[in-house]
């Protein structure tokens, strides 16, 4: 026993160790920029950057967008499996799993190929086209985790049951999604949707092959050109990816805790 | 979970007052349509996209069937950008999971204190989710020419790294960096499969006579080696897609299969389109490969699961 | 007990600040069938996993066939376990669930197969063999942990509410076949429940715990009968409490509700003006005067429960409520509540209760 709580002390303190440094070491990093001294010059340097300011602003209307079809999409789809085609549901989950073993430079070149400007579906032909690619694009790679999220939330509250007690009660269909089966599985939603926003806002691939103004690329057109501002870029991205995180967190305490199954 | 969902047949929630032969007819396509957006945007922005770029590969300019496209995956350079691809995604994913499994279990297992774990996994979903560009920006503030960990190691323990022709450009480089979504990954997705160990198990093995290495050899071992083969082939279709952070750390001068695709897409360098498609087959043939292995072995190996 | 095979010495347990066992001692004989009785949370489980070696006792010794096994490891023991939930290993079919035990311990493959089947034949499964247990029912999987535990032929068997988990119909005919091999192969075998019927019905003797204490050790016919705590009579039973004062405690007179009574034996440790409590088993009331049951209070019927064979009627004796079982006539009429009443009983059945 005692042994192995030495082993366990080890493993953490080295795991500690390979995670921690690289942040402090890039913290580090982002304060060298002004010589012989600390200061936070790299970060006023990054926020005052009109650049920043847009590609970044451009990145948070995607990523709300992205939320928005995901949610659309996926919670109807979701529902209706539980309640109604329970059979299928192999297919579908089989499908949501697709993004992690197709990758997502695949995934966009097809779009490229596919829906050019002139193709039957044009959506490269104009700017707005392209923005809706993106979200699309956006949205399959988020598929996994928003379905996850959704289903297990679903499952939880067993949507079945308070489908029909709905019903009895003389409910129609917009008032049960509306005010009985959304409500419910909203944390679950809005875990989905922090999930999707910390995949999303730095994303390269796919926007870069769109060509969008993304906050992607610019990171990765800062880090070809600068020394210090790509480490403060880091330690601000990991800071909001860390702030997803933390909301998701605390939403789970809120969670609807499965009511009326044992387990 | 989903026993008392299935056990129900579809369609038992119905409306009273629709006769019977009525719902039967008009059952299929309402249930279809609830299910049609998903399906309708699956296919024309999954499906068909990928499925696209597969025929492609084996088609030549003209339209006619061929298999030049992948012959010519086995040109030097892109053979040896595959197999650079494969290197670093099957370290990484191995080297990830084995050190993700030493964490969950020294916090599961481990008898440290409660608030360990808390934080532990609580930094991992940050950290498996922190990954593309700023990774690469955090490595080379760390172990770059001018790097924190390179300039100390060099003035205090006179150590210079780089004169051990380590760079953060290359193949170890690029796998240590990778690690720092990989384990913590590994650790998320196994920690609840150690969980599910119930202590009863150690405990009736014990009272059999069991030592602790004969527990782990005969029940915990094959018990977690699904969900640990198949977060490995998670972590390896992970980095084998993987670009962002290649491309942001190397530039082009690491030549893997996605940062060759990736120059593919935006000039045609190969000059053959359809080149291009077979590079993309070739991709999501790896990746479904290792899947279907897993699938095989699951259920070969699970025929104790339901 | 001249020459115990397990001999409990003392043994305390705390967690932290908290007592969990205080000074527990038992022993138990070779062979000997022992139930662990008392309400949840009286310590049952933490006696028998320090018994198991799975708790080390804060105090005490534990010793095995005259050997001291206090300090052991749980797998040097020779002890086999079966738990509430089962704990079947899930990768395992029925087969190697019963061979681990002989695996580990390197039996040759032979002696395992014959031993397994063995095995299978005693819990009435010889065809499951090639079944994992998520196919088998929770009655047949209990078996086979039993099965499981038995294969190694332990020196002792510890079940800690093995049949909790399963529906009334098979806990009542597993109980049975638990009692019935524990005989046949005449192990020692130490049982936990919380279900006073299944203690009574199958052990040997009862431990009677009551937090932390083993409250009365014997037959079930004595636990029953001759309850020496007010705990245990409440615990183990339905039962009728009486409160009276001491008359005259050497020819023990005892006045209740303005009633004398005779207990026909002296009150040790008592004098005259003392409270008492009486307590009474409602199989040993009756209706009026009946012969062999010299002993009658009055009252009056205060409700009457049909149950078919049977019939209880609740009186009142004074402020204190006299339940008692009388079998049902089909030629007389039944009691009238409302009406007076005689009770009888025997003095002897009258348990005078310790605090
Ligand atoms: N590891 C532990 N740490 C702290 N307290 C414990 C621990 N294990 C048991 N206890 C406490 O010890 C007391 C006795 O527990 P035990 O499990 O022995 O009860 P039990 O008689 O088996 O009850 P039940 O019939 O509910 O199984 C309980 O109050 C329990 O909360
Ligand atoms: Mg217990």
């Amino acid at each position: 026993m005692k042994r192995g709580k030495f082993w366990a002390w080890l493993t953490f303190a080295l795991g500690a160790a390979y995670f921690i440094i690289p942040l402090l070491a890039t913290m580090e990093f982002a304060m060298r920029m002004r010589r012989g001294t600390y200061s936070f010059d790299a970060f006023a340097v990054v926020f005052g950057d009109p650049r920043f300011q847009a590609t970044f602003m451009y990145s948070v209307v995607a990523a709300i967008f992205t939320i928005l079809l995901g949610v659309l999409i996926v919670v109807p789809t979701a529902y209706w499996i539980r309640l109604r085609m329970p059979q299928i549901r192999p297919v579908i989950e089989f499908i949501t799993l697709l993004p992690l073993v197709i990758p997502a430079i695949v995934i966009v070149f097809g779009y490229i190929r596919m829906y050019g400007s002139n193709s039957p579906l044009p959506f490269l032909g104009s700017a707005r086209g392209t923005d809706a690619l993106l979200v699309i694009g956006y949205a399959t790679l988020a598929l996994p985790y928003m379905y996850r999220a959704v289903d297990t939330g679903l499952r939880t509250i067993d949507v079945r049951t308070l489908t029909e007690a709905a019903q009895i009660l003389g409910a129609g269909w917009t008032r049960i999604i509306t005010r009985v089966i959304l409500p419910n599985v909203l944390i679950a939603v809005l875990s989905g949707a922090f999930l999707t926003f910390a995949i999303v806002i730095g994303e390269f691939t796919i926007a870069s092959l769109l060509n969008r103004p993304a906050f992607g690329p610019y990171l990765q057109n800062i880090g070809a050109n600068r020394a210090y501002e790509p480490a403060a870029l880091a330690v601000i991205t990991f800071v909001i990816t860390w702030g997803c995180m933390t909301v998701i967190q605390l939403l789970a305490r809120f969670a609807p805790k499965s009511a009326n199954r044992p387990n | 979970m989903t026993t008392d969902i299935t056990r129900i047949e579809p369609g038992a929630v119905v409306r009273p007052g629709n006769p019977p032969a009525r719902r039967r007819t008009a059952r299929m396509p309402t249930h279809w349509l609830g299910v049609a957006p998903f399906f309708l945007f699956a296919i024309m922005f999954l499906i068909l996209p990928t499925g696209y770029l597969v025929v492609g590969a084996f088609q030549n300019p003209q339209g006619g069937l061929t298999l030049a496209n992948i012959a010519a995956l086995w040109e030097p350079t892109i053979r040896a950008a595959y197999w650079i691809s494969i290197k670093v995604s099957f370290a990484s994913a191995v080297l990830g999971a084995l050190a993700g499994l030493a964490i969950a279990i020294a916090i599961v297992r481990g008898g440290l204190p409660g608030w360990v774990r808390g934080a532990t996994l609580t930094f991992s979903g940050v950290a498996s989710n922190f990954a593309g560009i700023p990774l690469a920006f955090a490595f080379l503030a760390t172990l770059g020419r001018l790097g924190l960990v390179t300039i100390l190691l060099k003035d205090v323990f006179g150590f210079n790294l780089y004169a051990t022709g380590f760079n953060i450009l290359s193949f170890w480089g690029l796998t240590l960096t990778y690690l720092y979504f990989q384990i913590p990954l590994m650790v998320v997705i196994i920690t609840p499969a150690f969980d599910g160990l119930k202590k009863e198990w150690g405990e009736a093995a014990a009272t059999l006579g069991a030592t602790q290495w004969q527990y782990w050899r005969m029940v915990v071992i094959p018990v977690l080696w699904p969900s640990f083969l198949g977060t490995v082939i998670l972590l390896f279709a992970n980095a084998f897609g993987a670009i962002a952070t290649a491309y942001a750390l190397t530039g082009s001068s690491l030549n893997i299969v996605p940062i060759l695709l990736y120059a593919q897409i935006r000039g045609d360098v190969l000059h053959n389109p359809h080149l291009g498609y077979a590079i993309a087959f070739g991709m999501i043939f790896i990746t479904g490969m290792a899947n279907v292995f897993y699938i095989w072995f699951r259920t070969r190996s699970e025929r104790w699961l339901k | 007990m001249p020459d115990p095979f397990l001999s409990i010495q003392s043994v305390k347990k705390s967690f932290g600040e908290t007592a969990v066992v205080r000074d527990f001692n038992l022993d138990v004989g070779r062979g000997e069938f022992i139930s662990f009785l008392g309400p949840s949370g009286c310590g049952k489980t933490t006696m028998l996993r320090m018994v198991a070696g799975f708790e080390e006792p804060s105090a005490g010794r534990i010793v095995v066939d005259g050997k001291d096994v206090t300090n052991l490891k749980p797998n040097q023991r020779k002890i086999g376990m079966v738990f509430q939930a089962y704990a079947l290993f899930p990768n395992l079919t029925v087969a190697q669930n019963i061979a681990f035990g002989l695996n580990v311990a390197g039996t040759p493959r032979a002696e395992t197969a014959k031993r397994v089947s063995e095995m299978l034949v005693l819990i009435g499964l010889p065809q499951l063999g090639d079944r994992f247990p998520y196919q088998l029912s929770g009655g047949q999987q209990q078996r086979v942990a039993l099965a499981r535990a038995l294969a190694p032929k332990p020196r002792l068997l510890l079940l800690d509410e093995p049949l909790s988990a399963l529906d009334a119909k098979v806990r009542v005919s597993l109980r049975e076949e638990i009692r019935q091999i524990q005989k046949e192969l005449g192990i020692t075998t130490i049982f936990v429940t919380h279900d006073q019927e299944e203690a009574l019905s199958i052990s040997d003797r009862i431990v009677v715990m009551n937090n932390g204490r083993a409250d009365q050790v014997g037959t079930p016919f004595e636990i029953y009968n001759r309850p020496t705590t007010r705990f245990v009579a409440n615990f183990v039973g339905t039962l009728n409490v009486l409160e009276g004062q001491v008359v005259d405690a050497g020819a023990g007179t005892i006045q209740v509700a303005g009633q004398t009574i005779e207990l026909g034996r002296s009150l040790a440790g008592r004098s005259g003006g003392d409270g008492v409590s009486l307590a009474l088993r409602p199989e040993a009331v009756s209706l009026g005067r009946t012969p062999g049951r010299p002993g009658a209070l009055n009252g009056t019927i205060a409700d009457v429960h049909f149950l078919g064979s049977v019939i209880r009627v609740r009186t009142k004796v004074g402020d204190r409520t006299v339940s008692l079982d009388t079998f049902n006539d089909p030629a007389l009429p039944p009691p009238v509540s409302g009406s007076a009443a005689e009770i009888a009983f025997a003095p002897r059945d009258l348990m005078v209760l310790g605090d």
